[in-house]
């Protein structure tokens, strides 16, 4: 029983921090379809941020996590203001190639500027200790890790639905053009949505700072890819389908790691995705996706 | 009140609007007519700047709105209910009709809006709360012009607002287009069924070929019976 | 501009001198095409042979490896435009293919002493190794390009990466076949120069023939318009399906020469450092054409070695520089992003060299 409740609290920890990434590249995807391939790249500014900052003499854990937050969406902002406004019209694959391009340079910026091993942070560690209720003993990050990443996407849920911002960032995945008619400026909106998406990979960050204890130039690029896989079997672009991507992932994953013996767990990533295709084979729109009509987006 | 002078607007190598000139008065409703193809969107989407015109200048109460953004222009004053009515599906009425008043920083004036466009039409106010896209299309149109008068705009731009709707339907939104007049709100009206238009019109303009063929008050139309035949017909 | 794109669709489909109302002119001068593609490889490749030293020769089988996987890119990529992130994959399949086959059984007993269903105590001729190694990739290809074919885009994309990240995974833990992380030695090296300029030839012609065949024109309408594509009764799945296999081979093929002139090989080898590089080659040169993937490696092959060299720190008048681990990756990542905001279609643009060649030629005459 309590290995069952391990493992469930596992899947569920797991499965909340895919949901977090991959929701942060359903917002950028649904309203101007690119591929955020520098997702991964946000959370390495963020988690180097900390670093630096608790190399400069920070020691405060709550100052480590806004910073984290902070930096992940101020670097997204930047990201698209650099980098994506140019092809922000162009082709899908377009947009998709930049966003690789960009991954690139950011991680390689990591090696050349700090160092390619490596770097231990310590400042969050005091969030991953043991929590015993009567019998059960449970990690603290996990919990957290699911209640944060609950709370997050229930803000993220009122935002969308209650603020005229969030009225429109919803407005305009569907069609940009018109939300430009109601007068609402189209570089806010991606702002906005991008400052979002940076944020949810800031959550992430801190977790995954924790859990590490340390930095490393791809801490963010397997996450990502994983993210997407989350966004691909959830319908891509659908919010709500990445949630649920998301979760069924950390499932997935999770229930091979106690399926498989132990020798053969190193293909737990390989069957992971196996599956996945697997799935797409049935549902190539994926899970919650519906076909998109072409000539949706036109003007 | 709006001038546009010599717009010309290109798709790569093709011509859309060729040296277009229009003038619209304060106050009045204006009709701009034309087949399929004949440029009358392309201007529409040049007024807005979804497209930016290759050359030629708009004019928007004496201030050169030109190479202004979209975004803007709507600021300004200047809205358009676009071709297709383009509805955001995915939001209910009300958030269309509040995403409408986006520019607008008076949440008061903004409510008792909503609740005179749903007074006005009983149907949205029954669907307030469901997805704009169950909404058949007459509603849909009802909803668009609504929501582009949530921004109060000086200026509206309709796009083919007959299009794809049943007769019965065309008469009910020309009868609100003539009531918004009466009301006081400079309109340019863009159609392909020039009966409805010429309803409430105060001047005409026959576009075709990306060109301006005629212009003059509606009955002008009238005389010029090959012209009419031409380019509108029925 | 949805307008603009469509016109701009429709003159970038009729550009191409495609298999109009001659099917025989039409492939004889789509061959000439790929055979004037390679001229600059032939070039390149034969004054090597000929003046370079051995570091440029072992520099410039590499580049020809990259030339033919980019080429093999190309074929996926420039005509059903979908990026694809999992090609190295096949390079990797390729070579290990041979590796388990075709190296010598005393190097086996030290390397894979338990490869299962006989391998340990099989040894073929290099060329039947190729072979094998070939139908092998080609039919995790046609399994792969089944699902590929039939998703979106993007998803097909992300399948890609998945592809890759499933392959490797198995390279690394299934020991007793791939010999894990450790490199894979003693694999004939049976390949030199000569033969490697002989396969990019035949690797550009082609590319360069699917390109201008009947399919090739139908996947490249697909990719612009697939509602019209559809329209006109074009199977767009199937055609995806297919250039996705024939990339696959082109890929496979560069594994099986990269491991017969190197000798060992490595799963990392076959991982994203790969992709990024090859990745950045045909952007830069332009993915559109074959001529852009061979116009890429040239050009990306001398820079990147540049590059290095200063990466692994330099003496510059006297001061010796540090070593700057990650200045190629971020050259590459920087080619890659400034040429998807000024320049998409890269260096070479819409034509192959003869086009432009023989518009140069129609210019000057006029």
């Amino acid at each position: 029983m309590d290995y069952a409740l391990q493992q469930l609290l596992n899947a569920l920890a797991f499965g909340a921090e895919y949901s977090l990434v991959a929701l942060g590249l359903a917002v950028v995807f649904s309203i101007m379809g690119l591929v955020n391939f520098a997702h991964g790249e946000i959370i390495g500014v963020s988690a180097y941020s900390v670093f630096l900052a608790a190399a400069l003499g920070l020691t405060s854990p709550i100052v480590a996590v806004l910073l984290a937050v902070a930096a992940a969406a101020l670097a997204a902002v930047a990201f698209e203001r650099v980098a994506f406004r140019p092809v922000r019209y162009a082709p899908t694959t377009t947009g998709l190639l930049t966003a690789f391009g960009v991954s690139i340079v950011v991680q390689n910026l990591f090696m050349l500027l700090i160092s390619p091993k490596p770097q231990s942070v310590s400042i969050l560690n005091g969030l991953n200790q043991m929590w015993f209720f009567g019998p059960f003993a449970v990690s603290s990050l996990q919990v957290m890790e699911l209640i944060v990443s609950g709370l997050t996407i229930l803000a993220l849920v009122l935002f969308l639905n209650r603020s005229t911002l969030g009225l429109a960032i919803r407005a305009a995945s569907r069609d940009f053009a018109t939300v430009r008619l109601m007068g609402i400026k189209a570089n806010r909106v991606i702002a906005t949505a991008f400052a979002i998406s940076g944020a949810l990979a800031g959550i992430a960050a801190v977790f995954i700072i924790a859990r590490r204890g340390s930095v490393s130039p791809d801490l963010g690029f397997s996450l990502v890819l994983k993210a997407f896989v989350a966004c691909v079997i959830g319908g891509f672009g659908s919010l709500a389908g990445a949630a649920a991507g998301g979760m069924l992932l950390g499932f997935i994953e999770v229930g091979l790691l106690v399926a498989l013996p132990q020798e053969y767990g190193g293909f737990k990533d390989a069957l992971t995705y196996v599956i996945i295709v697997a799935l797409l084979v049935y549902r190539p729109e994926g899970l919650l996706g519906q076909r998109v009509e072409l000539g949706d987006k036109e003007i | 009140m709006l001038s546009v002078d010599n717009l010309v607007v290109r798709y790569g190598a093709v011509s859309a609007v060729r040296d277009l000139s229009l003038k619209v008065g304060r106050g009045e409703l204006v009709a701009l007519l034309g087949p399929n193809g004949a440029g009358k969107s392309s201007t529409i989407n040049a007024l807005t700047g979804l497209v930016t015109p290759a050359s030629g200048r708009i004019v928007l109460d004496g201030q050169d709105i030109s190479r202004v953004r979209t975004e803007d222009r709507i600021r300004a004053g200047l809205t358009s209910t676009p071709e297709g009515r383009h509805i955001f599906a995915n939001l209910t009425v009300g958030e269309n009709l509040r995403l409408g008043a986006a520019i607008r920083r008076d949440p008061k004036g903004v409510r008792q809006d909503i609740e005179r466009f749903l007074a006005l039409f009983p149907v949205l106010s029954e669907r307030y709360g469901q997805a704009a896209g169950t909404l058949s299309g007459g509603e849909q149109q009802m909803l668009a012009i609504a929501r582009s008068l949530m921004s109060r705009p000086k200026l509206l731009l309709l796009d083919e607002p007959s299009l794809g709707l049943a007769p019965k339907i065309v008469v009910q939104i020309f009868d609100f287009i003539g009531e918004l007049k009466a009301e006081g709100l400079t309109l340019l009206v863009v159609e392909q069924n020039a009966r409805q238009a010429l309803r409430f019109a105060d001047r005409v303009y026959v576009v075709s070929a990306g060109t301006l063929r005629h212009s003059g008050p509606p009955s002008s139309l009238a005389d010029e019976h090959g012209l009419f035949n031409l380019y509108i017909g029925g | 501009m949805a307008r603009f794109e469509v016109s701009q669709a429709i003159e970038e489909t009729a550009s191409p001198p495609a298999a109009v109302a001659q099917p025989r002119a039409a492939l004889t001068r789509s061959l000439i095409g790929g055979l004037v593609t390679s001229l600059p490889v032939l070039v390149v490749g034969l004054l090597i042979l000929n003046f370079a030293p051995t570091y440029y020769t072992y520099l410039a089988l590499g580049a020809f490896v990259n030339l033919i996987v980019v080429v093999g890119l190309q074929v996926f990529m420039g005509n059903s435009n979908i990026a694809n992130l999992g090609h190295s994959a096949f390079v990797g399949l390729g070579a290990y293919g041979v590796a388990i086959l075709s190296t010598p059984l005393a190097m086996k007993k030290l390397s894979i002493p338990n490869a299962p269903f006989g391998f340990a105590t099989l040894q073929l001729d290099p060329v039947s190794s190729a072979l094998i190694a070939l139908i092998m990739v080609g039919i995790v290809a046609a399994v792969s390009g089944k699902v590929i074919s039939r998703l979106s885009g993007v998803a097909a994309t992300i399948v890609s990466l998945a592809l890759l990240i499933i392959v490797h995974s198995v390279f690394l833990n299934w020991t007793n076949l791939f010999k894990g992380n450790q490199a894979f030695f003693g694999i004939p090296k049976v390949v030199g120069l000569p033969w490697m300029m002989v396969f990019s030839v035949v690797v550009i012609v082609l590319a360069r023939l699917f390109k201008d065949s009947r399919w090739g024109l139908q996947l490249r309408a697909s990719a612009q318009s697939p509602q019209a594509a559809a329209a006109l009764g074009i199977d767009a799945r199937r055609l995806r399906l297919m250039s996705w296999v024939l990339s696959a081979l082109i890929c496979g093929l560069a594994g099986v020469l990269y491991a017969y002139f190197a000798g060992t090989i490595s799963p990392k080898l076959f991982y994203f450092q790969m992709i990024f590089n090859t990745l950045a080659m045909l952007i830069l040169g332009g993915m559109a054409t074959v001529t852009g993937a061979v116009t890429g490696v040239i050009v990306l092959s001398v820079g990147l070695e540049f590059i290095r060299s200063i990466e692994s720190g330099v003496t510059i008048a006297g001061i010796q520089l540090p070593q700057l681990l990650g200045l190629s990756g971020v050259a590459l990542g920087v080619v890659i992003v400034l040429c998807m905001a000024f320049r998409p279609s890269g260096i070479s643009g819409r034509y192959e060299l003869d086009e432009l060649l023989s518009r140069l030629f129609r210019r000057n005459a006029k």
